[in-house]
């Protein structure tokens, strides 16, 4: 028998291994990359990030949030609705056990404040999905669901601002149609949304338009959609794909329909004034559809919890952009954001700014250097591909690319009048045609380029410019962004993605077109070698 | 006095392995584990075989301003 060699454990730094263990390893030494198992990107063991922190983690975010989504299940319908909406919906019962490997992916390797903060966004989000999808499954007649419910819920494009239904709160659910069926499962389980590109395909839609608007679309081809409402109001998608989509869901929702579309010019008065007539419209069919009546102290009281919201976002911008104290990293800003601004006024976005907010102050009076490994401060512009939206905690932890604020935060930078009837509409019209796509997408070409504004107003040298391939609106612009970083001599890498679907650019692409640019272009070494190259193609 | 004493031991002791249990289930990312190779599959097995609506048999018309039930 071969005798064990002592001697490895005779040289061991055995003061170091104590201080690792007690504060985690020094980020240089990490290895994380070393923690994922082959192609399924779960963890031979999740990290140790010293004795506080992997505790905090344990409980503040693994246990908690597991007990948070049973709570949230017990609190909007119970655990039957739950299990029959599992059995019946791909959508659901694919996405919404592996959440806690969203939280993973997106918080991996943060520490202390970045790690709480950024862990309470995302239970914002699963909050309010928890929310939605239970409004769906407890009023859905498909599962034999509650019929007075079905009468009392409208649903809506989720490009269609849920502020616009502010008006009818008191008697009427608002749920959007594809916000949680399509947008959070791309991001929490980036398989399902495939069998809805596939299916709508099947019937004889090309693949060239945006594949999001496909898989809209193919959620009802793919007959998984539930039954829960008795009107739809729906938008352009401010998008190409969204023509022929939208006829496919118009022939399969089958039901009373409005259309509010988004403008393409909105900087043109006289189209405010026809946006705001669309407002009306919308509110007529409302009222029409659900014999309700418009109440304006209902719609204020909302607006100005939700310019509350607005008001505590710019004071985050603030210390994001002059400081290096912020708490949240990139991918809990983004998606945080873009979910709140979209979805309107809830609690729990009150209630998730509140523990921010604390987080946030610590971190400042403190002085506390959050991202230590930033090597350059990032902002990432245009729409970002929606299987991969973690790129950027990994961008950090390999390269120290640090996006410290993205396009889609910074869409509905403003809050609404509420003193009079004529300003509150002007406002929720402006806000209603700076819509995700619009605003800066392919709202024109002044408004793409706020780039420019917001790189200096956050101190940022570095642009990770995303390239939605199957944007016709965005790929017309491609020529020009080029010319302008040239001109500008601003260091852009380009990220070339098909928004939710992974099988165009796959994510170990994405993550090798960033090495190349930083390993040639900035002649830089990684900050944690072992996340170069890794095969996580089976990963949720 | 003393079977409250052992009472409150058992339960403290219990709680003691559950927490203890759930925290090499969290740092093995055995819940990852079986979800995915376990949950996830029988699920999905269950997705593809189900049987769904024909989306082509359904009418796209409008007759007299409503909708084709």
């Amino acid at each position: 028998m071969k005798k064990p060699d002592l001697s490895k454990l005779k040289n061991l730094d055995y003061k170091k291994l104590a201080r690792d263990f007690v504060y985690g390893k020094p980020a240089e030494e990490r290895r994380l990359g070393d923690l994922y198992q082959d192609k399924t990107g779960l963890y031979k063991h999740r990290e140790w990030r010293g004795i506080k922190d992997t505790m905090a983690y344990f409980n503040k975010i693994w246990l908690y949030n597991y007990g948070m989504m049973v709570a949230d299940i017990m609190k909007y319908g119970g655990p039957i609705v739950f299990a029959k909406g599992v059995w019946r919906y791909r959508w659901l019962g694919q996405t919404y056990l592996p959440v806690m490997h969203w939280f993973d992916r997106g918080l991996e390797g943060t520490r202390g404040g970045v790690m709480l903060a950024s862990a309470w966004h995302y239970r914002g989000m699963v909050n309010t999905t928890i929310k939605q999808f239970m409004t769906m499954l407890v009023a859905d007649q498909n599962l034999g669901g509650d019929k007075k419910k079905h009468d009392h819920t409208v649903a809506h494009d989720e490009t269609v601002w849920g502020g616009i239904f502010y008006p009818y709160r008191d008697h009427l659910d608002n749920v959007p149609l594809q916000m949680v069926p399509y947008f959070v499962t791309c991001h929490v389980n980036n398989h399902v949304v495939l069998n809805y590109i596939d299916a709508v395909q099947s019937i004889g839609l090309p693949g060239d338009p945006c594949p999001m608007c496909q898989a809209e679309a193919g959620l009802f081809v793919a007959d998984d959609m539930p039954d829960y409402y008795k009107a739809v109001l729906t938008s352009n998608e401010a998008c190409d794909g969204s023509v022929a989509s939208s006829v496919i869901q118009d022939w399969m929702i089958n039901k009373p329909l409005h259309a509010m579309p988004q403008p393409m010019q909105f900087d043109d008065p006289l189209v405010q004034k026809h946006c705001q007539k669309e407002i009306e419209e919308a509110w007529q069919f409302v009222e029409d559809q659900y014999g309700i009546k418009f109440n304006w102290d209902t719609l204020v009281k909302n607006l100005e919890e939700q310019n509350k919201l607005q008001e505590f976002e710019w004071e985050k911008w603030d210390v994001a952009a002059n400081t290096n104290h912020y708490p949240i990293n990139g991918v809990a800003q983004a998606l945080y954001r873009i979910y709140q601004s979209q979805y309107g006024n809830s609690p729990i976005w009150h209630e998730v700014d509140g523990h921010v907010r604390k987080i946030m102050e610590k971190c400042v009076e403190q002085k506390i250097d959050t991202f230590p490994l930033t090597r350059h401060r990032v902002i990432a512009w245009s729409c970002a591909p929606l299987y991969y939206s973690n790129w950027c905690t990994w961008a950090y932890n390999c390269w120290g690319l640090n996006t410290v604020i993205n396009m889609d935060s910074l869409m509905f930078d403003m809050t609404i009048r509420t003193d009079s009837y004529e300003h509150t509409l002007e406002d929720m019209s402006t806000y209603h045609e700076w819509a995700p796509m619009r605003r800066m997408a392919v709202g024109g070409m002044h408004h793409i380029f706020e780039l420019w504004d917001y790189m200096e107003k956050f101190n940022c040298d570095m642009v990770m410019m995303y390239d939605q391939l199957a944007c016709k609106g965005m790929q017309g612009v491609h020529g020009l962004f080029e010319d302008e970083f040239r001109a500008r001599n601003i260091h852009a890498i380009w990220m070339p993605h098909a928004l939710p679907d992974k099988r165009v650019v796959p994510r170990a692409e994405i993550r090798k077109i960033v090495n190349d640019y930083m390993f040639t272009v900035m002649q830089e070494e990684p900050i944690d070698p072992s996340l170069l190259e890794f095969d996580d193609s089976d990963s949720w | 006095m003393r079977k409250a004493g052992k009472i409150a031991k058992k339960v403290l002791g219990g709680a003691v392995a559950a927490y203890a249990g759930l925290f090499v289930v969290f740092y093995f990312d055995l819940d990852g584990k079986l979800l995915f190779h376990v949950v996830e599959p029988f699920l999905k097995n269950h997705y593809d075989k189900m049987e769904r609506k024909d989306p082509l048999s359904m009418p796209y018309d409008i007759i007299d301003g409503d909708y084709v039930k």
